[in-house]
């Protein structure tokens, strides 16, 4: 069977060109069908998209749009709905992630884009969320109304499962016409939450589109970038640079770049009953999605002078891979992802060799800990289930080892007292750390929260502004003026 | 064993015709012992792993030190300050360069003659040589400027010339040199590092120069083109050289030999590419897993390890970034081994290192 992926309004699906891309995983194959168009219908779905959104979702009241998703997430979170089956089924396949894992991280985070979650979404970057539906009084005087961009393109990284939804439903709720560019790597929830909606909606469906193309290669890129007018993209710095440099200067770019995650661990949650809970934790956070993740923790900076040394918390979180790997067993890896994992383990031996390391599991086991005495700076590893534990004097002295990496950082899972807790937080933030998690939610960002810093949905839009006085001064062309 | 023990033990295993399997176990173990014991950051290497001399029974268990190590250790079973040389990797990766240290250069020089007459000389007593390559002198930790002028030295004619210095390419000399080649009858050897001969095709396309070298003539290059001349796929270099200088494909040899070993590793001519490598009796080479460091099965590809014995002062097993497969009569070498970056958001470790590098 082959699956088609993608929602592609207004074109004709025989008329497309459709290239197959051979999955397996877990002894089963599928084989995905995914889109390519031509310049020519590359224009169409950009205006019928353009087109439909000006007319319509730009004319929809935001709470119409938040129902329709609310409506398609709780299909999605129905364990018996055909949709949601065939996700179980074909993610793992797709993207190697065992079944466990693809379960219990689809729910987890579909759950954050109900109604009250995206209301919360919406409250937290607008005041008065009014401003989406129309103009609406300013504490100051005058009137706003917010304008998500007409067209906006989404190109998506990673297989991270169901981590396009994030964007696409971000750009929904701005009103926004939006295409998504799938990743080879998950090309499938976008195009089935796209066609949720437009079963749910219909007139919301005609104002998004879900398709792919091979990035700098493909005829259609060219259109697709010089349609859109505001641009989310996610990728490596090497893929956001020379995507930037094909873009129009009129055209909003908003990058996301590789990140890198760390934890810290202080000294008062080192006893012998919080530090087996707290591996276990930190355990998870690896786990889960292989570190493929940009708040996926590579390096655990531990802190000296608790019950529990740095030495033995990474034996604790050894054993607790250990068995995570026996419940979540870690994908296959390609050749390349070996390569990376055997080098990072190679650099480590190496250190160990001077005594200045200890590497923790054996070469075939499917994780790896090491551990290291002196203090070093942040440094990312060989990722599926590869993790540094630093030892470290004082938590304080964490933001020093990490500030040089200010551009890539975003994410620190933090255990600690409540008022070291902020002390870190702001010694962190003031280096560029813009998301304090606590272990075991590392991977799973709560709802509204802002990705890299920044405002999901402010960044999106463009507000028009009536000055105060230009409604006084119309006060003086009123029929009923005195 | 002492020093003077493991060089005499390994002297006369060099002079050996051949090894068996249970020759080179044995010897290889002892080399092993040696190291163990008298390296101390390979010891702690192997205990890490499970490995002392008296738990490995067999040559392949013998664990294998990343070449990276080198760059990052001193790896070295007498004190180095007290080599006779160092040699040093051309790699400058973040300016660290990786070191072998040579109490004596004998076994060295013993392993690179024995070798190099086998498999370069084919019996041949001594060759007319051009060397696309400086002399020791002025490279001392250059592996390759010793590998040469030692060549030179013991297997060419007196009248072998060395055309690189540091004033760089005698292009003159060197044309002058295979005029009269061509014109003499007698087989001639160009000899150089692969990234060597690419001006020299270079300016001969140029000037639309060929010569025709006697039968018998050979070219040996090595180490690839690192960034010093344009990069030319195995064909065309083959191709091009074969075109300049008349001399058959079969007939040009591609010598793979590392500054982190004593020994190098030969072809039989590159009329086929990618050829098949192999070395003499004192190294062995294996095909591993990357991740797990398993052998694996002939044709597979996978990493490359060498045990060279005759490298006795430092580690004898290292783990190459090279990819291979073995296949019969020894290995075929598939470029570097590169790793993937990470398909998802996360930062992989190359990425990182060329950001940092700006």
């Amino acid at each position: 069977m082959v699956e088609h992926a993608g929602h592609l309004p207004g074109l004709n699906r025989e008329a497309l060109r459709w290239r197959e891309v051979s999955h397996s995983a877990w002894g089963e194959n599928a084989t995905i069908a995914l889109p390519e168009l031509d310049e020519a219908q590359a224009a169409t779905l950009c205006a019928h998209v353009r087109d439909n959104a000006r007319a319509r979702l730009k004319r929809m009241e935001t709470a119409r749009i938040v129902d329709a998703i609310d409506a398609a997430i709780a299909r999605l979170l129905d364990r018996e709905h055909p949709l949601r089956r065939k996700a179980e089924h074909l993610l793992p396949i797709v993207t190697g992630y065992d079944r466990e894992t693809v379960r219990l991280g689809l729910t987890g985070y579909l759950k954050t884009f109900r109604k009250p979650q995206l209301l919360r979404f919406l409250a937290e970057d607008f005041g008065n969320p009014g401003v989406l539906d129309g103009f609406q009084p300013t504490p100051k005087g005058g009137s706003l109304h917010a304008h998500g961009p007409e067209l906006l393109l989404h190109v998506w990284a990673g297989n991270v499962p169901a981590l396009s939804l994030w964007s696409l439903i971000c750009g929904l709720l701005v009103k926004a016409g939006s295409i998504g560019k799938l990743a080879s790597a998950e090309p499938l929830t976008a195009g089935w939450f796209a066609s949720l909606l437009a079963e749910i909606d219909p007139k919301i469906g005609e104002c998004l589109a879900i398709t792919w193309w091979k990035g700098g290669e493909a005829a259609a890129e060219p259109v697709f970038l010089r349609a859109a007018d505001t641009i989310m993209a996610y990728g490596g710095n090497e893929t956001l640079t020379s995507l930037r440099a094909k873009l129009p200067i009129t055209t909003r770019f908003l990058p996301h770049g590789h990140k890198i995650g760390f934890g810290v661990i202080a000294r008062e949650t080192l006893d012998s009953r919080k530090a087996p809970v707290l591996a276990r934790l930190a355990a998870h956070d690896v786990v889960r999605y292989e570190q493929q993740g940009c708040y996926s923790p590579q390096m655990l900076f531990v802190e000296r002078g608790g019950k529990v040394s740095p030495a033995e918390f990474a034996r604790y979180v050894a054993q607790e891979l250990a068995a995570l790997a026996a419940r979540h067993p870690r994908r296959a890896l390609s050749s390349g992802e070996a390569t990376s994992i055997a080098a990072w383990r190679g650099a480590q031996e190496t250190r160990a060799m001077d005594g200045a390391a200890e590497l923790l599991g054996e070469a075939s086991d499917n994780w790896s800990v090491v551990h290291v005495e002196a203090p070093e700076a942040l440094s990312p590893t060989g990722l599926n289930r590869t993790l540094k534990l630093v030892a470290v004097e004082s938590l304080d002295d964490v933001a020093a080892l990490v500030a040089p990496y200010r551009s890539f950082l975003q994410t620190a899972g933090i255990a600690a007292s409540p008022e070291r807790l902020f002390r870190l937080s702001e010694q962190l933030g003031a280096i560029g750390v813009s998301r304090i998690a606590p272990l075991g939610r590392m991977t799973a960002p709560e709802a509204g929260w802002h990705h890299d810093g920044r405002f999901s949905l402010l960044d999106l839009v463009t507000f028009t502004e009536i000055e105060q006085s230009a409604e006084a001064a119309a006060e003086g062309f009123a029929p009923y003026v005195d | 064993m002492t020093q003077a023990e493991i060089i005499a033990a390994l002297k006369a295993f060099i002079a050996l015709p051949d090894a068996s399997d249970a020759e080179f176990e044995a010897m290889a173990l002892q080399v092993f012992a040696y190291q163990f014991r008298n390296n101390e950051p390979y010891k702690r290497f192997c205990l890490q792993r499970g490995r002392t001399p008296l738990s490995v029974r067999r040559w392949r268990d013998i664990p294998a030190v990343p070449i990276t190590a080198f760059k990052d250790l001193t790896l070295s079973c007498s004190p180095p300050e007290a080599a006779e040389r160092v040699f040093m990797t051309s790699g400058t990766t973040q300016g660290i360069r990786g070191r072998s240290y040579h109490p004596t250069l004998d076994v060295w020089k013993r392993s690179m003659l024995v070798n190099f007459r086998a498999r370069f000389m084919q019996g041949g007593e001594r060759i007319r040589m051009g060397i696309l390559f400086p002399d020791e002198a002025e490279l001392p930790n250059s592996s390759l400027a010793t590998y040469l002028s030692l060549a030179k030295r013991e297997c060419g004619t007196a009248d072998s010339q060395a055309f690189i210095d540091a004033a760089g390419l005698d292009l003159d000399g060197l044309l002058s040199a295979l005029e009269q080649a061509e014109t003499s009858g007698e087989p001639y050897a160009l000899l150089g590092a692969s990234y060597s001969f690419v001006p020299v095709l270079d300016a001969l396309a140029e000037s639309g120069r060929s010569f025709v070298l006697p039968e018998g003539s050979r070219i040996l290059d090595t180490g690839g083109f690192k960034g010093q001349s344009r990069e030319l796929g195995p064909d065309e270099f083959y191709d091009g050289l074969s075109a300049a200088f008349g001399v058959p494909r079969a007939s040009c040899i591609n010598m793979y030999g590392m500054t982190e070993l004593s020994s190098q590793l030969y072809d039989d001519g590159n009329a086929v590419c990618p050829s098949v490598k192999s070395g003499p009796h004192w190294i062995r080479s294996r095909v591993v897993d990357p991740l797990t460091g398993a052998d694996l099965p002939e044709g597979q590809r996978g990493v490359i390890v060498h045990h060279d014995l005759a490298h006795f002062n430092c580690v004898a097993a290292i783990l190459t970034e090279d990819a291979g497969e073995i296949v019969p009569g020894g290995f075929r070498l598939l470029g570097r081994v590169d790793g993937e970056a990470s398909k998802g958001c996360s930062v992989a470790v190359a990425e990182f290192l060329a950001a940092a590098r700006g």
